[in-house]
């Protein structure tokens, strides 16, 4: 435009090109661009419109951005309290100081670890293992290094938090067993879920997902022995969560407080057992391997339920140590064993009143009688009995108070041995009783029909004979024993042992119904028989079956004989000791117990009921390869059985566990 | 041959004070204030040194770009357009031998305590050189091949050099500059079309060639070869559910949940647009768009009134390269394109694109206050 034509002519480069004016072709093609650059900046808003369209219609933008800044934060719920019949607290959750890490703020943790372990007094190895599990959870949560601190380790990490970068010291509700030892095995423990139970519960779809993420919680406990595991879920309660903001790396910045529902604690158990009486049983075990059981013999209630040697179920709350465990694992008195229930043994002597009913049953007389020699042959063998010199002429009641074998292998031949299996079916041997432990062990009682179905052999003479006795192929726990003595107590009413008095589902059981086809006579021979192990001149337990106990006049009640109570009625029990060899029968013989291999002793049982005029109490006890029944079971019962006569629990107004739960809803 | 007349130009510093272009400086303090804004709410409501020094940066820029619009002329620009572009060419060979290495890219030059980054001096230096080039020459030479290999090997070289630091962005701006420049200039439209074909052949060679592995993972992610809503995919995911669930009027300022919880990565960077969208919502968005839609307006018409081709070809270069930056950065916040390290000029923190913008600006509002001075091809030749 502003260059003169001419200049463009003549023979120079561009002439031959055509005429073009810059500026015109820069205002077209800036215009041009200018539509571009207009129709990009449209597209960008249509864009963003058409996001904010979308989220109009279908959420996903707003629900994406609440799935980033909502977090829902799971509060493990309290669980419930169990308590003793009278509402002494069993087992509760309490503070537990803890000193945990988080690994987000340590910057190193290999070395905050290792600090944390110096303080503690943990070994480097400790702190290995610590890491690894550190390193396995979350990054942003306090991850626990150590539980169940002491109050002087608490305070010794409190005062170095401000050198240990990213350690804190926190406070959180634990389960704790306050009786350690004494309830381990009836209660059993709490434990973190382990990898298996978090893999199991996976299996389960979507819903099983949920749990997992719940199960991972650090503070989440799940129950895995005794009355924790069996109740687990009415135990456990309702976990609770808040609906926490958090930024893109998972730190709380606020909660939601509307969201937030608290968690609901457990249902609360009251359970039969009487503290001061299953404490007592505890302590008397020494250092004996055994059980004990007390049972009222009318309603069927546990007053104790004691396997001795005990262990700590607070070890296993925050994970047992190797060294603890193994100690427990390793003891051949199996601490970790709840016997009442899961141990087995041949009744022994304990048997001979089934025995004796059984005979009585099949229409031997009641002046029937036996000439004890101490010795009865049979089948081409000689049954002997424990006296050697033999026990002269007895009859049942003799028998019994004497614990003669003679007399009994032929009762047994008299019986017959299907006769012998349906009334110790009947007085509870070899049955199933849920007291809602876990691994309840049924025991055996055979009879021919058993014995050619599993042993392919036909029943012999001889082992009716063996039979009479408590020996051979039957095994009974400590539990049905107590069962036993107990319908013998109450003059054959089926009574049925029960551990939980209230809890969810738990309804009061009917009344014991009689036993078919025992009557109330045929046992009238049998407990007087009973009567007389403890209490006559001659009987195998007089010792441990002599109570000491008066029965005031007025009230009724049982106490110590002193010198000038003399003239007040005795307080007695009636009851039958118990040997059962363990090995086979005689290999023992002739060798002083000390000589003896622990394991290869014999069992000693004593099973009883009291007090004589007013039966309510039975008892049965059981020492593993304790000796002779009379000289070790016997004692041991003595000693819980005179406690439970002098208490008397069973009139004394027990707790509600509708009240407890108030309490302890007053008091939060 | 004096090119320039000084015709018509205003003379004294009242003058041309009064006459600068008033519309581009407000839209330029509006966006500097809107990005003081929201480096406010980034410090969750402090004044931190991020709002501070956003707002000093640009009050010094602005007074220095005012200063320079008076007291230089179209001239001076013309002056040192090639001398500046050789100089940026060799601070670029520079990096290449001696550069400083951060975050995995060569792109600094440490001169005593001076740290340069040459690639944002030839942003405006391409501008300048490029308009010198076609300003000078005979507008029907513009047309042959042989008057095409100056342009082009003045874009490649620097285009080569930053793409090897490596910066995609920076090169890719640089290349999107100096074509559109060429485009004006008045390249035949053949050409264009020969040229648009290389272009994709070698888009696609790029790809498969010499893209690295964290580039092509964002191509991939873009088109859709990949899913990875962690990796690669994450900023766009995290950008998109942000202005998605904004609304009209958005969470309100300091109270963008995606943003203030730190779900937006490079929030008050590279995705500092998503951030208004998320607290102003669309129509905070749609200002920031309309405000720079209207400064590209107002360049473009600084670039229609002037009479030389320089003035016309470097306001039209400066316009170019800011679309380029407000382009790329806002339709790769809502997934239109793949992601690439390219700010929000004048609103994300980082005085680079600032210094870069607001240089182009001083040449603009020059180049505004002169615009009669009608040139003729070949001052100083």
């Amino acid at each position: 435009m502003i260059q003169p034509k001419t200049l463009n002519r003549g023979k120079r480069v561009g002439s031959t090109l055509p005429k073009r004016d810059a500026t015109v072709i820069f205002n077209r093609r800036a215009a041009l661009l200018s539509f571009v650059g207009a129709g990009v900046l449209g597209a960008i808003l249509f864009r963003m419109g058409q996001l904010q369209a979308t989220n109009l219609i279908s959420g996903e933008y707003t629900s994406a951005a609440d799935d980033n800044r909502f977090d829902t934060r799971i509060i493990a719920p309290p669980r419930g309290i169990i308590y003793d019949r009278f509402g002494v607290v069993l087992a509760q959750t309490s503070k537990d100081y803890q000193v945990a890490v988080v690994q987000n703020d340590a910057e190193n943790l290999e070395e905050v670890v290792g600090r944390v372990a110096q303080i503690l007094g943990q070994d480097a190895e400790w702190a290995r293992r610590a890491i690894i599990k550190v390193r396995g959870g979350s990054r942003y949560e306090p991850q626990p290094l150590k539980e169940g601190l002491t109050w002087e380790q608490f305070n010794a990490i409190n005062v170095r938090l401000p050198e240990l970068r990213g350690v804190v010291a926190q406070s959180a509700d634990v389960r704790a067993y306050p009786y350690d030892v004494v309830y381990g095995h009836p209660i059993g423990y709490v434990q973190k879920p382990t990898q298996r139970d978090i893999d199991r519960t996976l299996e389960d779809g979507a819903e099983g997902e949920s749990r997992a993420v719940y199960l991972r919680n650090p503070h989440v406990r799940v129950g895995k022995a005794g009355l924790e595991a069996s109740m687990e879920t009415e135990l456990h309660g309702i976990a609770g969560y808040r609906k926490v903001i958090v930024n893109a790396r998972g730190v709380e910045q606020g909660e939601d407080e509307s969201e937030r529902r608290e968690p609901i604690r457990g249902s609360g158990l009251v359970l039969t057992l009487d503290h001061d009486l299953q404490r007592i049983a505890m302590q008397n075990f020494g250092e004996q391997s055994g059980s004990a059981i007390v049972m009222d013999i009318h309603t069927g209630d546990l007053l104790v339920m004691a396997s001795a040697p005990g262990f700590d179920p607070n070890l296993f709350v925050n994970g047992i140590s190797r060294t603890n465990f193994a100690g427990y694992n390793e003891d051949e008195k199996k601490p970790l064993y709840h016997k009442t229930v899961t141990g087995v043994y041949a009744p022994g002597s304990t048997f001979k009143m089934i025995v004796g009913i059984a005979a009585k049953q099949a229409g031997v007389e009641d002046n029937w009688a036996v000439g004890c020699s101490g010795g009865f042959a049979y089948g081409g063998r000689v049954f002997h009995c424990w006296r050697a010199g033999g026990h002269g002429r007895v009859d049942l009641h003799d028998a019994i108070k004497h614990s003669c074998d003679v007399y009994f292998y032929q009762a047994a031949l008299q019986a017959g041995p299907e006769r012998i299996a349906a009334v110790a079916r009947a007085f509870g041997l070899g049955q199933h009783f849920n007291v809602n432990v876990p691994n309840i062990r049924d025991g055996l009682i055979p009879d021919p029909t058993w014995w050619q179905e599993n042993r392919h052999e036909q029943w012999t003479g001889g082992l009716t004979v063996n039979y009479g006795i408590g020996q051979g192929a039957m095994g009974i726990t400590p539990l049905q024993l107590a069962v036993m003595a107990a319908r013998l107590g109450n003059n054959g009413l089926a009574v049925a042992p029960r551990l939980i008095r209230e809890g969810p589902n738990v309804t009061d059981p009917p009344a014991p119904a009689r036993m078919e086809g025992i009557e109330a006579d045929f046992l009238a021979r049998v407990r007087d028989g009973m009567y007389g192990v403890c209490n006559e001149p001659g009987g195998t337990a007089t010792r441990a079956g002599n109570m000491e106990l008066v029965r005031h006049p007025e009230t009724g009640a049982a106490v110590p004989l002193t010198p000038e109570n003399r003239a007040w009625q005795p307080v007695q029990i009636a009851g039958k000791t118990g040997t059962a060899q363990v090995r086979a029968l005689g290999a023992n013989r002739g060798r002083h117990y000390s000589t003896i291999e622990w394991r290869y002793r014999d069992n000693a049982l004593f099973c009883c009921f009291g007090p004589w005029h007013e039966p309510r109490y039975a008892c049965a006890v059981v020492i593993e390869h304790g000796g002779a029944g009379s000289a070790v079971a016997g004692p041991i019962a003595r000693e819980i059985m005179r406690a439970t006569l002098m208490r008397d629990p069973s009139r004394r107004e027990p707790a509600r566990l509708s009240r407890l739960e108030e309490n302890l809803a007053r008091n939060a | 041959m004096t090119t320039l007349s000084l015709t018509s130009s205003p003379n004294t510093i009242f003058d041309r004070f009064a006459k600068l272009n008033w519309g581009i400086i407000t839209i330029l303090i509006a966006l500097a204030f809107i990005g003081v804004l929201m480096h406010f709410s980034v410090s969750s409501g402090a004044w931190t040194d991020m709002p501070l020094k956003h707002g000093i940066r640009f009050v010094v820029l602005l007074v220095m770009m005012i200063l320079a619009a008076i007291f230089l002329d179209t001239r001076f620009w013309l002056a040192i357009a090639y001398p500046l572009y050789a100089l940026s060419l060799l601070l670029l060979v520079g990096v290449e031998v001696a550069g400083a290495t951060r975050m995995g890219a060569t792109r600094w030059l440490e001169i005593g305590p001076l740290s340069l980054q040459p690639s944002e001096i030839m942003k405006v230096a391409i501008v300048l050189a490029l308009a010198r080039y076609y300003h000078q020459l005979d507008p029907r030479k513009t047309g042959t091949v042989l008057w095409i290999i100056p342009p082009f090997l003045m874009i490649v070289a620097p285009v080569a050099l930053v793409m090897h630091q490596p910066d995609l962005g920076t090169s890719l701006m640089i290349l999107f500059a100096g074509v559109c420049i060429m485009f004006l200039g008045g390249l035949l439209w053949r050409i264009i079309a020969a040229g648009a074909i290389v272009a994709i052949g070698g888009a696609i060679f790029a790809y498969f060639g010499f893209l690295h592995e964290y580039q092509r993972q964002r191509v991939d992610v873009f088109l859709g070869i990949t899913q990875d809503p962690l990796g690669a995919g994450y900023h766009v995911l995290q950008s998109k559910i942000a202005i998605g669930s904004a609304g009209l009027f958005g969470r309100g300022w300091m109270q963008g949940t995606q943003s203030q919880l730190d779900f937006l990565p490079e929030k008050h960077t590279d995705f500092i647009f998503t951030m208004i969208v998320e607290e102003f919502g669309l129509l905070g968005g749609t200002l920031v768009l309309v405000l720079f839609g209207a400064l590209l307006a107002f360049t473009m018409q600084v670039a229609y009134k002037a009479r030389s081709l320089f003035g016309k070809l470097a306001a039209g270069g400066v316009a170019a390269t800011l679309a380029c930056y407000v382009f790329i950065n806002t339709a790769m916040v809502i997934g239109l394109v793949p992601v690439v390290g390219i700010p929000l000029p004048m609103i994300s923190f980082g005085g680079t694109a600032m210094v870069t913008l607001m240089v182009g600006y001083a040449i603009v509002l020059c180049v505004d206050l002169h615009r009669d001075q009608h040139g003729a091809r070949g001052w100083l030749w």
